[in-house]
């Protein structure tokens, strides 16, 4: 299927511009608009799913690579490709946008054309980060794709959006720019004279300068996650975005930090990996216990869903850096998992938000009683979100701790006690929120799910579910490549560890050769 | 005393005479024809400038038949490329000030005559190998800048502009001046590579009064392109001088006096290495000063005007790191110095249209609240402009700054970049901000709303030259990047 990846990531893009020829109605027309939108992110769902049924299973490397010479003097080529870990990750994106564009149908109101045309934009960003394969191009939609995020945020959100805007915006790319440098000083130290990943795989980084490399990266993934202490811009952010700018930057912004680890910063620098791996768990432990700690005391739902990703992400970094086999395909698992989950919770919470326009668990109660179809929906999530046998969370949360416990039974120890802390937070809001009496009057006269909140949730929880009871497909297709990206990992450390008199001879020879070729 | 007679190209010199001639032209149409010829002298303004432009363009730089003039006029593939950095600018200069309302009623014919003689000023200054001329075309450009600053007479601002500007630039000339006296005095020549030979034969003649005498270069430089400590005079007269000349001074100058910071430290070699880490403190105080400077401004045009500064630390970068691998920051510096033109002359361009609208012409943040609802195009426009400013993919401003970035590493100032990184995300504080004022809060009922000025096409013309130019040289670089690589060569 030649070109099946540029066609699912530029379609999105292409929508977006010939939006710039639509009309905007004043209210009737933007109908027009959103439909075109969400045929639009349709479409690109359509294309993804083929590219889904044509993946191989049992192959580890990249497939449906497509290369074009872009920047030749410095090496740059637009390079896109997708193996194992990518591929779900891909899926997630083309799942969520649609859902999130058909939730905003009646959510947002103004200046509708700019939003849908950001939230295409902003799904051509999201895929490209998942297939670029070539630094330069990955960089590009890394902070392309922030723009229209931050549109989202600033234009739509509540009532401190711009404050959150703009504090997501800079923190980001405080953390990117060293990336950046990182990077391009990799280009010029490595020698490899190109910016294609692969290429970059396959050539040791010297070990002393390791360390400085993977911290810039590090750093750059570890504000996305986001990772204990870098998660203040979290909740800012996700409370005040938009209900569909929630759902996509909680399902799938989120996994573009854990990806970037996963892709980029372990596998290129395995060796300072190893060395600040303990760093890492224990940040990410911190993150686990610390989010559900601050979830628990939420008054507002959507601030506790925003801490439940905070616990939840750090499952996922807790994951990769056992470097096992169970763990790190367990990671790429969550990481689906938790898009999903966090994703329809979102979307729950946007429901009794554009009924009721407050979010506080006080002012509900006794749900159940008035809203029976919708509080089984929030039960269904919140029990995925937990981690409860049968769904989604479950596979994932489990096969992580079997990894932590493989590599050091302390880790499973802290977290298993977060997942019992979740338990507590998601299980005590349900209970404030749906069970008991109807203390406010206002709630009685709410009305249940209608039909395009139906269409909106289905699919989320069937994937729940699908997940939960039948996960062997997706870790059919992620282990190989797991498998690949640990022993890429191993592999190299030993190289470089155990001989590094040869590889000075080598850089040396290649040097000497340079210089004739002078 | 026998008498050479200098080679002359004069195909190569058809760039400048171009100009001169338009600027004459002008002169004499306004002389001889009424005053409401202002469309007539436009015209004739930007055929010049497009013919020049034209010229540049088709001509080849030949190693052998650079010189003219014993080197006093150089054509090479730097100059080149100059060029067409100037010229784009001041085509943008002249499409905007026809588009500016408060320009309506000043004499045409000497605004754009002075235009087009700071214009030759600007392509002399990058074109020479010569330090003399290095002075001359300074001059030229400056004398006719001060009087652009003053253009608009019955404004105190534009006064007070044009007589700082004028005191300091003087001053900041003697300093250039007494400097290359100092370069000549200890090594007997104004020829940049009869310099550079005459301190490699000779190394008694890289003593103190050489150093001092780049020292005082580096200051009169300095001074023209606005690099800290030397940029005190920036904002008030950016923000005092008519738009339409600031934003041609942010660009223009620039471009001229970095050219022959770059012919004169490229040339000197090793001989003035310790003014190196002296324009590293500078590259980073102009970065660092300018951008949290630029935080608190309420007035879009000083904000801009620091955001000019700040740009000027980053080609201070690409000049630091020129002797560690010269391709690589030349050519950042020259594709920088492009992007910078479309960028910046866009969005001085919606800026004249801001203050179009509004009485008094004021350029307030307030002024742009709600722009996207009620001019979407304009918005999106200027939203481009300041995410290329900023140095955000996809534009111009990335891959300018990844180039720059990229020389600065190769030549192992990992520092140097790592501030030069932070920095940016200052930068994106501010350029934001006004994305935020535009597209995140309403607008203000209050204010007066004039109709469209009759030049509104002249800003159409540029608006949508600066935004396909951004967004080109940000996603297919790589043609202009070679242009830019090709153009590297000194001297020759």
């Amino acid at each position: 299927m030649p070109g099946i990846i540029t066609s699912i990531l530029f379609l999105p893009m292409l929508g977006g511009l010939l939006l710039l020829f639509a009309r905007e109605g004043a209210r009737k027309g933007s109908g027009g608009v959103r439909a075109f939108a969400l045929a639009v992110s349709l479409a690109t769902f359509a294309l993804s799913v083929v590219m889904y049924v044509g993946f191989r299973p049992g192959f580890a490397g990249m497939q449906f690579v497509e290369q074009a010479e872009w920047i030749p003097r410095f090496g740059i080529s637009y390079k896109v490709g997708v193996d194992g870990i990518s591929l779900l990750l891909v899926m997630l994106t083309t799942i969520l946008t649609p859902i999130a564009i058909l939730f905003s149908f009646e959510d947002v109101r103004k200046k509708t054309r700019l939003y849908y045309m950001s939230l295409l934009f902003l799904e051509t960003g999201m895929l490209g980060v998942f297939f670029a394969l070539d630094f330069f191009l990955f960089y590009v939609f890394w902070e392309g794709m922030l723009i229209p995020m931050y549109l989202i945020i600033g234009v739509w959100g509540g009532e401190r959006r711009i404050y959150a805007a703009v504090k997501f915006f800079l923190y980001t790319m405080a953390g990117s720019v060293l990336m950046l440098v990182a990077i391009i000083w990799l280009y010029f130290v490595s020698g490899v004279g190109t910016f294609d990943i692969l290429a970059h795989f396959r050539e040791p980084v010297d070990v002393a300068l390791q360390p400085w490399l993977f911290a810039a990266f590090a750093i750059s993934f570890a504000i996305k996650v986001p990772i204990f202490p870098f998660h203040t811009w979290l909740p800012d952010a996700h409370v005040e975005a938009p209900t569909a700018g929630s759902v996509i930057l909680a399902g799938v912004l989120l996994k573009m930090g854990t990806y970037g680890f996963m892709r980029l910063a372990i596998p290129l620098f395995p060796t300072a990996a190893r060395e600040f791996a303990t760093l890492i768990i224990c940040l990410a432990l911190v993150g686990i216990i610390y989010g559900a700690l601050m979830a628990m005391v939420q008054t507002d739902v959507k601030k506790l869903v925003a801490y439940s990703s905070v616990s939840h992400l750090g499952f996922v970094m807790l994951g990769l850096f056992s470097f096992n086999l169970l763990g790190a395909s367990g990671s790429v698992l969550q990481m689906v998992n938790h898009g999903i989950s966090s994703g329809a919770l979102f979307l729950i919470v946007g429901f009794i938000y554009s009924r009721r326009h407050t979010r506080l668990i006080e002012e509900f109660g006794g749900l159940i009683r008035v809203m029976p179809v919708y509080s089984t929906f929030f039960i269904i999530t919140a029990l995925s979100s937990i981690g409860l046998p049968g769904l989604n969370g479950f596979v994932g949360e489990f096969t992580i701790l079997l990894g932590a416990f493989e590599r050091n039974v302390w880790f499973a120890v802290f977290a298993a006690l977060g997942v019992v802390l979740s338990a507590v937070y998601m299980l005590w809001m349900l209970q404030r929120v749906l069970f008991g009496e109807v203390s406010v009057r206002a709630n009685l006269g709410l009305a249940d799910m209608n039909k395009r909140e139906w269409i909106v949730m289905l699919p989320m929880v069937a994937l729940m579910f699908w997940i939960g009871l039948y996960p062997k497909p997706l870790f059919n297709r992620i282990e190989p490549s797991a498998k690949a990206w640990l022993s890429q990992v191993n592999r190299r450390v030993l190289r470089v560890e155990a001989a590094p008199e040869r590889k000075i001879q080598k850089s040396v020879i290649a040097h000497v050769q340079r210089v004739e070729v002078k | 005393m026998e008498i050479v007679h200098p080679t002359i190209h004069w195909g190569y010199l058809l760039p400048v005479i171009l100009p001169v001639g338009g600027a004459v032209l002008v002169l004499m149409w306004d002389a001889f024809f009424s005053r409401g010829e202002r469309s007539a002298i436009i015209a004739i303004t930007l055929a010049t400038l497009a013919a020049a432009l034209g010229v540049t363009l088709g001509a080849r730089a030949l190693p052998g038949l650079a010189a003219s003039f014993g080197g006093m006029y150089l054509f090479d593939g730097f100059t080149q490329f100059l060029y067409v950095v100037i010229l784009f600018a001041s085509i943008f200069s002249v499409l905007i000030a026809a588009a500016q309302r408060e320009l309506d009623d000043t004499p045409a014919g000497e605004y754009f005559g002075l235009i087009l003689f700071a214009t030759s000023g600007m392509m002399l200054m990058a074109a020479t190998r010569n330090l003399l001329m290095i002075f001359v075309g300074l001059e030229v450009f400056s004398l006719s800048l001060y009087v652009l600053a003053g253009y608009l007479r019955a404004r105190p601002e534009s006064n007070e502009a044009s007589l700082k500007y004028f005191l300091l630039g003087s001053f900041a000339s003697g300093f250039l001046l007494y400097g290359m006296a100092l370069v000549y005095g200890a090594t007997g020549s104004i020829d940049l590579i009869e310099i550079a030979t005459r301190i490699h034969e000779n190394p008694a003649s890289r003593g103190a009064v050489f150093l001092m005498g780049l020292g005082f270069i580096v200051v009169g430089l300095g001074f023209k392109v606005a690099a800290a400590p030397f940029y005190m005079w920036t904002p008030d007269v950016y923000e005092g001088a008519p738009t339409a000349v600031t934003a041609f001074m942010s660009v223009g100058p620039k471009a001229a006096a970095f050219a022959a910071f770059f012919r004169i430290f490229l040339s000197t070699g090793d001989a003035s290495g310790n003014l190196d880490s002296v324009l590293w403190v500078m590259a980073v105080l102009t970065m660092s000063l300018a951008n949290l400077v630029a935080i608190w401004q309420s007035c879009v045009k000083r904000m801009l005007a620091y955001s000019s500064i700040a740009h000027a630390g980053y080609l201070m970068v690409a000049l630091v790191v020129s002797r560690s691998n010269p391709e690589l920051a030349t050519s950042g510096f020259l594709y920088y110095m492009l992007v910078y033109v479309f960028m910046n002359m866009g969005a001085f361009c919606v800026l004249v249209l801001i203050s179009n609208m509004r009485e008094g012409g004021s350029t307030q943040l307030d002024d742009f609240a709600g722009l996207a609802s009620f001019r979407p195009g304009l918005a999106a426009a200027m939203a481009i402009f300041m995410v290329s400013l900023s140095g955000l993919p996809p534009t111009g401003g990335f891959v300018a700054k990844f180039h720059v970035f990229s020389a600065a590493l190769k030549g192992g100032y990992v520092w140097l970049t790592v501030i030069a990184v932070l920095n940016s995300v200052v930068a994106v504080y501010y350029y934001l901000r006004l994305v935020v004022v535009m597209y995140m809060r309403e607008p203000e009922g209050g204010a007066t709303r004039r109709g469209p000025h009759p030049g509104w096409s002249y800003a159409l013309a540029a608006l949508t030259l600066a935004v396909a130019s951004t967004l080109q040289l940000g996603i297919f670089p790589s043609s202009v990047l070679d242009f830019a690589h090709r153009s590297t060569v000194f001297f020759n």
